[in-house]
């Protein structure tokens, strides 16, 4: 046993630190399309204090660190060749729920519905009702990342509902942000923009690069008294982002989804849809419900049966943003997906659309030589202007399909975020298409990259600071990887 | 395996498929209880326990960066084969066929954990004894109250399985009991061996099927149509295991007890007793009869019919139930883990309040049984069998 894995033993205990093949080779890769390297060793700490005793063990032996919390991100993360993959799914325990400051500070391993179904059982929720990756999806990763969440027309980014956080620096030490940062009131967090500047705000949709968020403290609601749902169709993209927008504009949505690409809903009419999601007092919600149906009607929307929106929010399915099963929806052949997504301003919603319909009829030929398909173009309101995502499908098992799938994100990347915004959590293989379009921005955090973390330990690569990328992928490239495709 | 093509290559297109979820061994949005719904990841902790594990290990192998060695072996060796990773996968995956692949090209390999191996050996093992308790064949039928069952023309087979013959008797009279109250013309096998279960647990598929047709030409041979079954793992042999191996459906219906009792209470020609005194009891689904064979509903409509009988649900029940750790023949050689999920369903049984556990399968009866024990709980675990036979009624039909 190396003097690393007998250090980490000695801080963790031997049974949660492994060093074999078999368990290394199970941590190369998120839910995304690109590989990543083989770690040196998994270790799964249980407190802060060992989390702090492994960065600085890390520092010392000069051993970058991987943060993993469930990895499942669908961009696809690449994990560092020979670091020390420090996974935080242990730290799972809700640690305090604060009903009287509307708050529940949680370890940063917990799964974000978990959390929020043990709220549940009270009558409450966390501020956003589901953080928008994956069901396992963890509150510390979410919250890294900065997801896009259900609700975001109404309740916002992730990163808003952060009142305070406990973070474990590149260099060991653990600072928190917030009320919390004064230790007088540390066990109360209750006001993010306490204590001078907002310094949540540097770790949240920063992907670990400056710091470990071990602790969360979160807002939290009662759960509102109804939820309403309406489902239209419209002829035309353009007439349904003009219906969204007035939808906006009246504050009429929780949530707000387009769906205009990929597989039609099934079995209604239409070029284009609404999927809209009231919650609020009965009252109000039936107010703004018929607000909403009155906005649709004057954009000729034809009114659906809601069922099918119901179903995508209560059971978290985007399937049923298309009225389909999820067995259908998801069971297919060996496809993934690389996502690509951006924020766009209200003016240019349009434009983005077009040009990603465009791209379909432009490469219709290569679309069909790799078998790529078009699960989805969709797009979440926010409160003023809109999330755009793109899903595109291609056969696994093709490596050239599979490299012009990679393409096919970087092409919509690069255009969307020469023209528009990236969401908030980058990630490695698209930093390169954001970064340098930073300017000063991503110099300054360059320099914050190299102060805070001058040995490069925590999460090299991702977003583009640090060393270079771990590893090559087909955006750079297109080398095959040591392990995994 | 130089030169031999391995099971798991004919499933890369499967294995591709998996998008790496989670949804495999973790549920907790379900809440706590469904955190570790995953025996070995529960026990082994390592994420190479769990089905995205094993599905990354898969796909390692399909893509030559990894090799067979005993530490993949433990992995999948570990899997109790409670199908609960199936059961929720976001894809849709059979799951189990991906293990099943990798356990038939380690069993190739010689890599079969060392106890079960022994357990299977055909010297001292299962290929001597035909059963897996290493007891002795011409007392597999010691318990049967009248020899006149045995061998004779009958439309029905009760197949009693090893468990039933020589570790839990009572439950093969228990069955016999209910199969003459509901007025069944059964017969048993004199020759009856191991339903080949165990077989499939170690990836020894052959020998499987070989132990499956020499049942069947038993049964063909007596002209029955039906085999009846209390142990799911037996029934699934004949009735799913068999076709998947050989392409060939088994010549002969196969089904669990419990359905044909429900069938018949269902048909009115049944009725249950009143059970005194009035009794609370939980019901554990067994995951073979469960999760594999779909059956769920027919223990409860059984069980509510009973007057006196009041089921209250574990958390974790129907497709979302735990397994008790008996699955996959896991105790010969994970005993530990094997009783750490005992353990976890016995203080689950125990949390509803229930003074019965009922189960309806000989291995999970037995393994709750010591997980009981262990727990120095008074809880009472039995088979569902036990119960029915105290219970029912034939309903005689004037005329």
């Amino acid at each position: 046993m190396s003097k690393l894995i007998s250090e980490l033993a000695a801080i963790c205990g031997p049974e949660y630190v492994s060093d074999k093949l078999v368990d290394r080779v199970c941590h190369t890769r998120d839910c995304g399309p690109s590989p990543g390297g083989l770690p040196t060793v998994i270790v799964r700490p249980r407190t802060t204090e060992q989390v702090c005793a492994i960065v600085r063990l890390a520092n010392r032996e000069r051993t970058p660190i991987f943060v993993w919390g469930r990895s499942s991100t669908f961009i696809g993360h690449g994990i560092r060749e020979g670091c020390i993959l420090l996974a935080l799914d242990l730290m799972n325990r809700i640690e305090k729920v604060d009903f009287a400051n509307q708050t529940v500070t949680v370890q940063t391993g917990a799964i974000w519905h978990a959390v929020d179904v043990e709220l549940g059982k009270r009558g409450w929720e966390l501020h956003v009702p589901g953080s928008g990756g994956m069901f396992v999806c963890t509150v510390g990763g979410s919250v890294a990342y900065n997801s896009v969440p259900h609700g975001l027309a109404e309740y916002g980014m992730t990163g808003e509902g952060v009142v305070a956080l406990e973070v474990v620096l590149p260099y060991g030490e653990v600072i928190y942000t917030g009320s919390a940062a004064n230790r007088a009131s540390a066990d109360l967090g209750f006001e993010r923009y306490a204590n001078g500047p907002d310094l949540a705000g540097l770790f949240i949709g920063s992907c670990g690069v400056f710091g470990i968020i071990t602790k969360v403290t979160y807002r939290i609601r009662q759960r509102p008294e109804a939820e309403r749902f309406a489902f239209y169709g419209f002829d035309s993209v353009d007439t349904a982002v003009d219906a969204a927008q007035a939808l906006q504009r009246r504050q009429v949505p929780t949530h707000l989804v387009q769906v205009f690409g990929g597989q039609k809903p099934l079995g209604v009419e239409g070029q284009a849809f609404l999927h809209l999601i009231i919650r609020d007092s009965r009252a109000a919600a039936d107010e703004r419900l018929a607000a909403g149906h009155s906005i649709c009607a004057a954009f000729n929307g034809v009114r659906l049966d809601e069922k099918a929106t119901e179903r995508y929010w209560v059971n978290h399915m985007y399937s049923w943003l298309r009225n389909t099963p999820p067995e259908v929806y998801y069971s297919d052949r060996p496809y993934t997906c690389p996502e690509a997504s951006a924020f766009i301003p209200t003016q240019r919603v349009k434009d983005a659309i077009r040009y990603l319909l465009n791209y379909e009829v432009e490469h219709a030929e290569e679309f069909a030589r790799y078998g790529i398909r078009i699960k989805c173009y969709d797009v979440y309101y926010s409160r003023n202007a809109a999330f755009l995502w793109i899903d595109t499908l291609y056969p696994e098992l093709d490596l050239e399909a599979w490299q012009y799938g990679l393409k096919m994100r970087a092409d919509y990347s690069e255009y969307l975020w020469s023209h528009y915004g990236s969401p908030g959590g980058i990630l490695a293989p698209l930093a390169p298409h954001i970064m340098p379009k930073l300017g000063a921005g991503y110099e300054l955090m360059k320099m914050l990259k190299r102060t805070l973390d001058p040995n490069n330990i925590l999460n090299p690569g991702i977003l583009g600071l640090g060393d270079p990328s771990p590893g090559p992928s087909p955006d750079r490239g297109g080398e095959r990887e040591e392990v995994g495709r | 395996m130089s030169g031999e093509r391995r099971a798991i290559d004919a499933l890369r297109d499967v294995i591709y498929q998996c998008n790496r979820c989670a949804h495999c061994f973790d549920l907790s949005w379900l809440g706590p209880d469904f955190r570790e719904k995953c025996p070995a990841y529960r026990w082994g902790k390592f994420e190479s326990y769990t089905g995205r594990g094993r599905f990354f290990l898969a796909r390692a192998l399909v893509d030559g960066q990894i090799e067979y060695d005993a530490d993949i072996a433990a992995r999948v060796f570990a899997c109790t084969e409670c199908r609960g990773c199936a059961e929720h996968c976001f894809k849709y995956l059979s799951t189990t066929d991906i293990y099943a692949a990798m356990k038939e090209d380690l069993a190739r390999l010689g890599l079969v954990p060392a106890n079960m191996a022994a357990g299977l050996s055909d010297e001292g093992g299962l290929g001597e004894y035909h059963n897996v308790y290493q007891a002795p064949h011409d007392e597999r039928l010691a318990w049967l109250p009248d020899a006149s069952r045995v061998d004779r023309p009958a439309e029905v087979v009760f197949f009693v399985g090893c468990t039933s013959a020589y570790a839990r008797q009572n439950m093969a009279l228990d069955t016999y009991d209910v199969l003459e109250k509901a007025g069944i013309n059964f017969t048993v096998l004199s020759d009856e061996w191991c339903c080949g279960h165990p077989y499939l647990a170690a990836g020894m598929t052959a020998r499987a099927v070989e132990t499956i047709e020499h049942t069947l030409a038993l049964v063909r041979q007596l002209g029955a149509r039906q085999m009846v079954f209390n142990c799911p793992g037996c029934q699934r042999a004949f009735r799913d295991d068999y076709i998947k191996l050989t392409g060939r459906p088994a010549p002969v219906q196969a089904i669990q007890v419990v359905e044909l009792l429900a069938d018949r209470l269902q048909r009115g020609e049944l009725r249950m007793e009143r059970y005194r005194p009035k009794t609370t009891v939980t019901y554990h689904d067994p995951c073979v009869l469960g999760r594999w064979m779909g059956i769920y509903e027919a223990p409860r409509a059984l069980l509510k019919a009973i007057p006196g009988i009041n089921l209250v649900e574990m958390p974790r029940n129907r497709r979302d139930s735990y397994c008790c750790g008996a699955g996959g023949m896991i105790r010969w050689d994970f005993a530990e883990m094997a009783a750490l999920a005992g353990a976890d369903r016995i203080a689950e049984a125990v949390a509803t309040g229930a003074e019965i556990l009922l189960s309806a399968c000989p291995a999970c009866v037995m393994q709750l049984q010591q997980a009981r024990q262990k727990a120095r709980s008074r809880l009472k675990v039995m088979d569902i069998t036990e119960l029915l036979a105290a219970q029912i009624r034939p309903v005689r039909v004037a005329g």
